[in-house]
């Protein structure tokens, strides 16, 4: 069994729902991310490329891509970062990570890793999100979990729950009935930075 | 620094251990601040997540294999004039740099209290352990070949007693090449990924040690701790000026190959790097790099000491700066450099460390001076009657 998700990017209208939907749903700290959306266009975030009329602008939502060669998982000298075995999930321990950084030097997707810098602040007083997530560390790394928390729970991550315009699909890959599986058949799709060899977990449709 | 003679030991040893201490303290202090309130205390951030620290450890880790180098080398290759100061190169070799690169990995990570992970759950595949194991072997190399050579001075061991550690000792030396591996080997950065960073790495070590060990040698004469002709100084002085001149070829030919196509990841990195916001770093560098050059090697018949002593202090500082830009273009370029959601810190250089950094730096540094100094005066590592075991 090895968890996949797909992003339609022919869907995708760079709401910014799904990286919302994570930012509540892990409760993630003040200027942190794990799902972000870029945008292939102008110079900053959410313009176009071109000059008017002749615009054009694409989105790429990018977060951990659970790769099954993953580089982080190599370079991490205490074994902090792993995949998981049962379902090919990054994992992240933030009881052992001792900070080093070195997962964000190994990793080729920009920014997917990110590190709590100072003591994790938060927009509002109380805490939001599943209960069951685990607790932010200052000092340590942090990323995209696939939500395994709402995983043992039967659900799909919140990104998938919460897209709109059903823009990602999330499943078993290994299974050729799994809703992912459906929907990259037939589809044209690429990974990010694929000549790297990390075999992501991510397929972008197009 | 460790002015042993007869006459002022006592007091002159005291005032530079105190100047060594005070500033030993102030980075122990803007280590407790750094704890406290976090890395956010550092001019790093997502981009940039390695700056100051890691160009040290850097440094350091190649001083410490540069001196098992310049110790180990005249044994297994009989060069007979050089024997004498290898004490002092193994001495420094084995405490103050290991103890220096060592402290430098400490205070870059988040959590240096979980640093005893590397010994119950040291990860085979990831070259930063690989740097751990090499580390840990060097500081007991180097102690072992540093009392070998004193028992040797002491007419207690034959000298082929000293072949085997000798040998041990070079061995180790070439492999600061595994140094360069927590670079080249990641497909993430691809500018670091060149088998250029090995010798890169091995050629830096050599300079860095050669360097420290001729300001030392210099220091160390005046103090009548040892007493290294002018000559000697002025043949270390030509060695690094070729070493330099390498490191020089291989900065230009990768600049030169990454510009060329005019587009692409390495282009990207490169053109930030000489005509973008790392220019003042690349330019100062290819500066201090020639200057170095022209100092150490443009000796003449009457060597002068003073340009030796300026050639080196300008070696090291081409050295800081071609592992700061190294790491700069790269880290400053990813691969993604798509606009998008904003998190904490995306800078896009230069990177200039925070006071806290500088003065934690000097710290490190000063402990490691501590260190040496204290070494200079309990150890028998001189070459004079005036060199005295306390």
């Amino acid at each position: 069994m090895r968890y996949a998700m797909a992003i339609d990017l022919d869907r995708c209208t760079g709401c910014h729902a799904c990286s919302v939907a994570c930012k509540v749903e892990n409760n993630l700290p003040d200027g942190i991310f794990w799902n972000r959306i870029l945008t292939a266009g102008g110079k900053s975030m959410d313009t176009p490329s071109g000059t008017f009329p002749n615009l054009s602008m694409q989105f790429l939502p990018v977060n951990c891509q659970h790769c099954e060669n993953p580089a982080c998982v190599k370079a991490c000298p205490v074994k902090a970062t792993y995949k998981r075995e049962e379902d090919g999930i990054v994992i992240q321990n933030y009881d052992k990570c001792i900070g080093c950084r070195y997962c964000m030097v190994a990793c080729p997707y920009a920014s997917v890793r990110q590190f709590n810098w100072k003591k994790p602040e938060y927009a509002i007083d109380v805490a939001m999100g599943d209960a069951a997530i685990t607790p932010h560390q200052y000092n340590t790394v942090e990323k995209c979990t696939f939500c395994t928390h709402r995983l043992a729970q039967g659900l799909k991550p919140a990104c998938i729950d919460t897209c709109p315009n059903r823009a990602r699909i999330f499943g078993d890959i290994d299974d050729p009935n799994s809703e992912v599986s459906q929907a990259i058949q037939g589809r044209s799709y690429f990974h990010l930075l694929e000549e790297k060899g990390t075999k992501p977990s991510i397929f972008y449709l197009t | 620094m460790a002015v042993v003679t007869n006459t002022k030991k006592t007091s002159a040893t005291n005032l530079w251990t105190m100047i060594f201490a005070v500033f030993a303290v102030l980075g122990a202090v803007c280590w407790v601040l750094q704890l406290t309130r976090g890395l956010q205390m550092t001019n790093l951030d997502t981009n940039n997540m390695w700056g100051l620290y890691i160009v040290g450890f850097m440094i350091f880790t190649g001083i410490a294999a540069g001196s098992l180098l310049f110790s180990a080398v005249p044994y297994l290759f009989k060069l007979e004039e050089f024997k004498p100061y290898t004490r002092i190169a193994s001495y420094l070799g084995a405490v103050a740099s290991i103890v220096a690169a060592s402290l430098f990995i400490i205070v870059d990570i988040g959590n240096p209290e979980r640093v005893w992970l590397f010994i119950t759950s040291g990860n085979w595949t990831s070259p930063m352990f690989w740097d751990f194991i090499m580390l840990s072997s060097y500081m007991v190399i180097s102690i072992i070949f540093t009392r070998k050579l004193i028992l040797l001075n002491e007419g207690k061991i034959e000298e082929k007693g000293v072949k085997g550690i000798a040998v041990v000792a070079f061995v180790a030396g070439i492999l600061v090449t595994v140094t360069s591996f927590v670079f080249s080997f990641q497909v993430a950065r691809p500018l670091w990924s060149t088998p250029a960073q090995p010798l890169s790495f091995l050629i830096a070590a050599l300079v860095a040690a050669l360097a420290v060990l001729m300001i030392l040698s210099h220091i160390l004469n005046k103090s009548g701790y040892v007493k290294m002709p002018i000559g000697l100084l002025a043949k270390m002085g030509k060695l690094t000026a070729l070493l330099l001149c390498i490191e020089l070829i291989i900065v230009i030919t990768e600049i030169l190959i990454g510009l060329y196509p005019g587009s692409g990841e390495d282009y990207a990195a490169f053109i930030w790097l000489v005509t973008g916001k790392g220019a003042v770093g690349f330019w100062l560098m290819m500066v201090a790099l020639v200057t170095a050059i022209v100092l150490l090697a443009k000796q003449g018949t009457l060597p002068k000491v003073g340009l030796l002593l300026g050639g080196a202090i300008i070696a090291l500082i081409a050295i800081y700066l071609i592992k700061s830009n190294l790491l700069q273009a790269q880290l400053f370029n990813p691969l993604i450099t798509l606009p998008g959601t904003p998190v904490y810190g995306e800078t896009t250089g230069p990177y200039v460390p925070s006071l806290l950094e500088i003065g934690l730096s000097l710290g490190i540094v000063s402990l490691g001076a501590l260190l040496l100094n204290l070494g200079f005066g309990k150890l028998n590592l001189g070459t004079t009657a005036n060199t005295r075991k306390l």
